[in-house]
């Protein structure tokens, strides 16, 4: 499904070259829930930034069901981020002015969507992730880790063919880590939705069907739990 | 829906919702400060509006009437008046003529004397073509056959301390006072001042008025001359139509409207104005930019992070930057709503105190196409001073932008 060749990423400082990912290739398979776990500038968040079309590789190609998305510009890329795409920020990363409801309703807006279409779409989605009572709170009145179900749910409505996850538990407490992590596998599992994580906690092994582990830029190994891809 | 229209509709969505739950405080003062300088943008030119209509008012009220026919060129005077009157009278559109006849004199009163041009009319046609009749400060005007009377405008009557005079006067006339006039003629008479008027108008406030039958008495014949005939139009009758069909009927004498009066100088004055306004105009337009620049740049550089996010999750750089651009419209449509409130206290106030100038008492005219205009321009420039800000910040690349 998605196929990452040769991929590099070098960041020029001035006249330095920093390079953060040297030549990756690996497959992420349909209804993965793949964490990317490694030490601290090993690269994993520049790999998700790649993957999920924020950032420009140096070299290398992504292709995802078999279209080169590394080469598409700029406008197609908001396109393609809009419509096969999902993003989960560590910081939940809500617009502070729109309810829960408008926040989830946003990117299904943007597709076309009447706003009733949209308010459906993101009534069920918020159903589904639990917040069906908080629909015209404010981001500010929710908890952590409401706020990160919010986001969840945003990124689910337009139904995504990948869902990309930078340490979504970062500044969350253990309990509500365990609430979206947990949801996070319901999603996987029920509606076998592609999750790609960066974490560097331990324990969210658990949740992962595959690890590939990073250090300096590269693969240092991969790591199959559970494997449900095609 | 086409791809545009989803973009602007999301943009007004965005852009509304950022007004209805973003900070109360710096939306009023936004409004505030567009409505202060909408006022500003309207204010200045409805005064400067207000003075020339009042010069024209003046002119057309006690100087020449809509239009006035004046002797041909090297003619001393207009003969056969009473054939011309007549003929005059008939011509659709006009509502009456009036004629004037000047004789030079010299005004004396308690050792002051006052040379000046002393103006017979015919008191009845005169009140129908000028408002003098209107603006007695003091005592009665000319009736109709008045002999042995005069009515004197508020600069010749002056003041007992000359000092307190702008022109030269007679040194505080008041009315039943006693002046002689020596006209050129060799003729002297005496004359009871019946009354003194007061237009505010320096072109009119020197002149000096005795009826028709005074000028035959003092020049010992009937007088079938005039220096100029006054005509009113119908309220609503084009001017320049009226002049036409008088040119038509075969009159010869010299034909002008108040505008071909005024002419060239004024058309001058009036484009020196249109100078001043267009400076506060333009002064004004800077202003507006500036602060809704500062505000936008402010805000968006605060929801730097936010718009870096928007990108993220595929909301398109032209639906961020026109939910800034239409916050900007809503603001520059509320602060106009609020500037013409403010218009309009000032409209209500002006009208019962008016701004007291020398020349008369000016009332700020606020026109519909000064109104529309400057809307219209402090529209397009909120909308351009909201645009640059949201669009540098809206094509930052997206991890610079999401890093804050």
């Amino acid at each position: 499904m998605i196929k990452i060749t040769g991929l590099e990423k070098i960041y020029r400082l001035g006249v330095v070259e920093v390079p953060a990912l040297r030549g990756l290739s690996f497959e992420i398979h349909r209804g993965d829930f793949l964490g990317l776990m490694g030490p601290s500038g090993s690269g994993k968040s520049t790999l998700l930034h790649l993957l999920g079309l924020l950032d420009f590789p140096t070299a290398g190609t992504i292709e995802i069901d078999g279209v080169d998305v590394a080469g598409l510009d700029d406008d197609e890329r908001t396109d393609y981020r809009l419509r096969k795409m999902g993003y989960i920020f560590q910081d939940y990363a809500l617009v502070a002015e729109l309810t829960v409801l408008e926040n989830v309703m946003l990117t299904a807006l943007a597709q076309g969507k009447t706003e009733s279409q949209a308010g459906e779409a993101s009534r069920d989605v918020l159903s589904i992730v639990g917040l069906s009572n908080r629909l015209n709170h404010l981001p500010k009145e929710l908890s952590g880790g409401e706020q990160q179900r919010v986001a969840i749910a945003r990124s689910m409505v337009n139904r995504p063919i990948i869902l990309f996850a930078d340490e979504p538990c970062a500044n969350l407490d253990t309990a509500n880590s365990q609430a979206v992590l947990d949801q996070f596998h319901t999603i996987n599992e029920e509606l076998s939705q592609t999750i790609v994580m960066v974490s560097h906690e331990e324990w969210h092994k658990e949740y992962f069907h595959r690890i590939v582990y990073l250090k300096d830029g590269q693969i240092e190994r991969e790591e199959d739990r559970h494997h449900h891809g095609d | 829906m086409t791809e545009t229209l989803v973009r602007l509709r999301l943009s007004f969505f965005l852009g509304l919702r950022s007004l209805q739950r973003g900070n109360i405080g710096s939306l009023v003062m936004t409004v505030v400060i567009i409505g202060m300088v909408f006022t500003n943008m309207i204010f200045l030119p409805s005064v400067i509006t207000g003075a020339i209509k009042l010069f024209e008012q003046q002119t057309i009220e006690f100087q020449s009437g809509n239009i006035i026919i004046e002797p041909k060129e090297n003619a001393e005077f207009i003969d056969d008046l009473e054939d011309l009157l007549a003929r005059v009278n008939r011509v659709p559109g006009v509502l009456r003529a009036a004629p004037h006849n000047d004789i030079g004199g010299v005004m004396k009163f308690k050792g002051s004397r006052l040379p000046g041009s002393i103006i017979a009319i015919r008191p009845h046609d005169e009140v129908l073509v000028t408002g003098i009749s209107r603006m007695m400060k003091e005592g009665q005007y000319l009736g109709e056959g008045d002999t042995g009377v005069i009515v004197i405008g508020r600069l010749v009557a002056g003041h007992e301390d000359k000092s307190e005079d702008l022109m030269p006067s007679l040194g505080g006339v008041t009315t039943g006072d006693s002046i002689d006039v020596e006209y050129t003629n060799g003729v002297t008479r005496t004359y009871r001042v019946k009354g003194i008027f007061e237009t505010k108008s320096y072109m009119v406030d020197p002149l000096v008025f005795i009826t028709w039958e005074e000028l035959e008495s003092v020049r010992g014949q009937p007088i079938d001359q005039a220096t100029s005939v006054l005509i009113r139009t119908v309220p609503g009758e084009d001017e320049n139509e009226v002049k036409l069909s008088l040119i038509g009927m075969g009159i010869q004498e010299e034909i002008k409207t108040w505008h071909d009066l005024l002419g060239k100088a004024f058309a001058e004055v009036v484009q020196s104005y249109a100078v001043i306004n267009n400076i506060s105009t333009a002064v004004s337009i800077v202003i507006a930019i500036v602060v809704i620049f500062i505000v936008i740049m402010i805000k968006t550089l605060n929801n730097r992070r936010q718009i870096g996010i928007l990108k993220a999750i595929g909301i398109h750089r032209t639906t961020i930057t026109f939910s800034y651009v239409f916050q900007v419209i809503i603001l520059a449509i509320m602060g106009i709503i609020f500037g013409l409130m403010i218009l309009f206290a000032l409209d209500r106030y002006f009208t019962v105190y008016p701004i007291v100038f020398p020349d008369g008492d000016i009332r700020p005219a606020f026109t519909i196409a000064d109104i529309v205009s400057n809307a219209v321009l402090l529209f397009i420039a909120s909308a351009v001073a909201g645009f640059i800000p949201a669009w540098q910040i809206a094509r930052e690349d997206i991890l610079t932008a999401m890093r804050g």
